[in-house]
């Protein structure tokens, strides 16, 4: 038995909004520690990770183990309906067909209710081992999907550079080249602009732009956004959910290793 | 033949026949890995009948075969239920020979003992497979034909040398060591290997020694005698129905043409040729083809595709009319290679097919024209664009339900592509070149339940 409750429609739609062109159907793992979601892009070069923990939720129950496979494009369809300040609730028998989902406008007594048919979806599950970062980027959500927009229109690529000086974004097109480069800085009035680089070593790596513009579909969820680089792994995009909780969003992308052909 | 209800109680056989397990219900007794098999064995056989292991004649590989000294050798037609359908026999005690084992002497262990085993149900055993191995005669000839026939001197096609009696027994005993074993126990089965040989051998005399040679054209006289007793009586319905039918039917063209030849064949030639086969064979025709049904629904493949080949070339039918020898005529073809390709080694099919005793130059010409007339039929159909006639009406229903589920699971993936957003399609066509999966950086982890 699953009984979710979220205060904010808002928080579950732009999470599904953000990981939908990702990832098509995907297990949502329930269990009593929260909602867990890990996914792979068609290609398997991206992983997108989610942990909603139960303080995010208003209540939250779980007796069970149960995995929700759902297709997202039919997720998508049922939380349009809901208004982004409606209180949700998912709901699922132990062994469920159908996952449940109710949408509480308080300030109309209204409640809409949805049943969504359930999939079963094999899904492999990778074990992401803690890494220790060469360095570490925080910087506005807003700023890094700029960046991204920015160079995409250049290029299919970027290579990002963690010195001293900064972090910077290069790319170069058929049309030519561009770079973006942000130093490290405190905004002490709006610290939500601070721009903070923690580094051990500098890295420098290649990503593909298309893939992290997808990622920034995430924007709206957080003000923030952690990049992770180290050299020859994946680079782990974060972020945070419903601040003060550990809930999180993440993703991974494969670095472009020798693809200078 | 007669029918009986028994598993091979009496019979000496090898074959792995245990009794079931002697326990009472409770404590459900270990399934043997040598579970009981379901035989039907002839009547009144000598006691001394076995199961043998012999070469089998078409393809060569061991099979087992029934023989009775007296009554000769039989094979085993495997019977069994389509694998879907979960049937299984339940085998018992004979009720009867309880009551009177009872009834009779009341006394000693026997009663005791049989009482114990029978009790309801508790004696019986259950198999998992409803398998039945139905015991029908084979004609002797077929088991020596690849002694007869070695497999060298066909190849060269010139003529064999004359042999005598002995060394063709020799030359059996070579194949297989059970022969050996039999001609040594039952002396009596030389004379019935001698005349069986002589019927299909040319035979030349040196001294008092008889030798003999295979002869091609004795041996199609016999199978083609064969073959028309097991046509006199009618071929089994779906042989009839696979083979006749729908090999001579004849296609509709635009204008109707009625089939017409279903009024006229079995019934008006099929008398005549009864009559010339006598009675005495009308007991071994039934058999036959009882085999050849049999057979079909064990599915024996070799057979089932070498008529496939035969009849694909015969499929076609002529314009109006079938000529009412046809019918037979078809028949008797699809007898005698059902004989040819079950019971024949490979070396001697060519020449028996070949051979130009049974004239089948009308059947022939009959299926050539029939085949003309399909080919403008479907050359007809194609044009028109009917879409009921899209099909060519021999498919069978197997490829049709395969080309439903291609066509199903290709409107799945097509309805599937079509919901997909563009930045799916988008993401679709990144250059992933130079970027490793996910799956080489990360470990897989067992899934957790």
């Amino acid at each position: 038995m699953l009984e979710a409750r979220l205060s904010q429609a808002n928080l579950f739609k732009k999470v599904v909004d953000a990981i939908k062109d990702l990832v098509q159907d995907c297990n949502f793992d329930c269990n009593d520690s929260g909602i867990n979601l890990q996914a792979m892009d068609n290609s398997h070069v991206a992983l997108v990770s989610m942990s909603l923990k139960t303080d995010a939720f208003t209540s939250f129950r779980c007796d069970r183990n149960i995995a929700l496979g759902i297709n997202l494009g039919s997720l998508t369809k049922v939380l349009r309906a809901a208004g982004n300040d409606d209180v949700l609730s998912l709901k699922a028998e132990d062994a469920p067909d159908v996952v449940n989902i109710v949408f509480e406008s308080s300030s109309q007594d209204r409640i809409s209710e949805y049943d969504i048919k359930l999939m079963d979806i094999d899904q492999e599950h990778l074990g992401i081992p803690e890494t220790d970062y060469a360095a570490q980027v925080t910087m506005p959500a807003a700023e890094f999907q700029r960046i991204c927009r920015d160079l995409s229109a250049l290029s299919e690529s970027v290579a990002i550079e963690v010195s001293k000086d900064g972090v910077k974004f290069t790319c170069t097109g058929d049309i030519g080249s561009g770079s973006v480069q942000l130093r490290s800085n405190t905004n002490v009035e709006n610290p939500k602009e601070s721009i903070e680089i923690e580094m051990t070593e500098p890295v420098a790596l290649t990503f593909s732009l298309k893939y992290l513009v997808n990622f920034c579909k995430a924007s709206g969820l957080s003000d923030k956004v952690k990049l992770k680089l180290s050299a020859e792994v994946p680079l782990l995009v974060e972020y945070p959910l419903s601040e003060g909780t550990n809930s999180f969003l993440q993703f991974y992308l494969a670095p472009k290793i020798g693809d200078e052909e | 033949m007669a029918r009986t209800r028994s598993k091979p109680k009496a019979s000496t056989a090898k074959e792995p026949t245990p009794e079931p397990p002697q326990s009472t219900a409770k404590p459900l007794p270990p399934s043997t890995n040598n579970p009981p098999k379901v035989f039907v064995l002839p009547n009144n056989t000598s006691p001394e009948s076995r199961i043998v292991t012999l070469d089998n004649p078409a393809n060569g590989a061991p099979s087992r075969y029934y023989f009775c000294p007296s009554k000769g050798f039989f094979e085993f037609t495997r019977i069994a239920a389509p694998k879907k359908d979960c049937k299984s026999w339940l085998i018992t005690p004979d009720r009867a020979s309880k009551d009177i084992s009872q009834d009779g002497r009341a006394n000693g262990e026997s009663a005791a003992q049989e009482a114990d085993t029978a009790e309801g149900l508790g004696g019986g055993y259950l198999t998992n497979k409803a398998d039945m191995f139905l015991a029908t005669p084979i004609d002797l000839l077929f088991l020596i034909l690849p002694a007869l026939a070695p497999k060298a001197a066909a190849k060269q096609g010139d003529k064999q040398y004359f042999l005598s009696l002995e060394d063709h027994l020799d030359a059996l005993a070579s194949l297989s060591r059970q022969w050996k074993v039999l001609f040594s126990q039952y002396p009596s089965l030389k004379d019935k290997v001698e005349r069986r040989m002589a019927a299909v051998c040319d035979t030349v005399t040196a001294g008092d020694e008889t030798m003999y040679r295979v002869s091609s054209e004795k041996l199609t006289r016999v199978l083609t005698r064969k073959a028309e007793r097991m046509c006199a009586q009618g071929l089994p319905p779906s042989m009839e129905e696979r083979f006749i039918k729908t090999a001579l039917e004849v296609p509709i063209m635009n204008v109707l043409r009625s089939d017409t030849f279903t009024a006229a064949p079995t019934p008006a030639d099929t008398p005549a040729i009864t009559d010339t086969q006598t009675t005495t064979t009308s007991t071994l025709t039934r058999t036959e083809s009882e085999i050849s049904t049999t057979t079909t629904v064990a599915s024996q493949t070799t057979a089932a595709t070498s008529f496939t080949s035969t009849t694909d070339d015969a499929a076609p039918h002529s314009a109006l009319s079938t000529p009412p020898e046809i019918p037979h005529l078809l028949r008797l073809r699809t007898s005698l290679t059902y004989l040819t390709t079950s019971y024949l080694p490979p070396t001697l099919r060519t020449p028996i097919t070949s051979a130009p005793d049974p004239d089948f130059t009308p059947l022939d010409t009959h299926l050539a024209a029939l085949a003309k007339l399909r080919a403008e039929a479907l050359a007809l159909r194609s044009i028109s664009d009917n879409i009921s006639r899209k099909r060519g009406h021999d498919e069978d229903e197997g490829a049709a339900m395969e080309r439903e589920e291609k066509k199903r699971r290709k409107e799945e993936e097509e309805k599937k592509k079509k919901s997909e957003s563009r930045a799916v399609k988008q993401l679709k066509k990144v250059d992933t070149s130079g970027m490793r999966k996910l799956s080489s950086f990360f470990v897989k982890k067992p899934v957790a339940k």
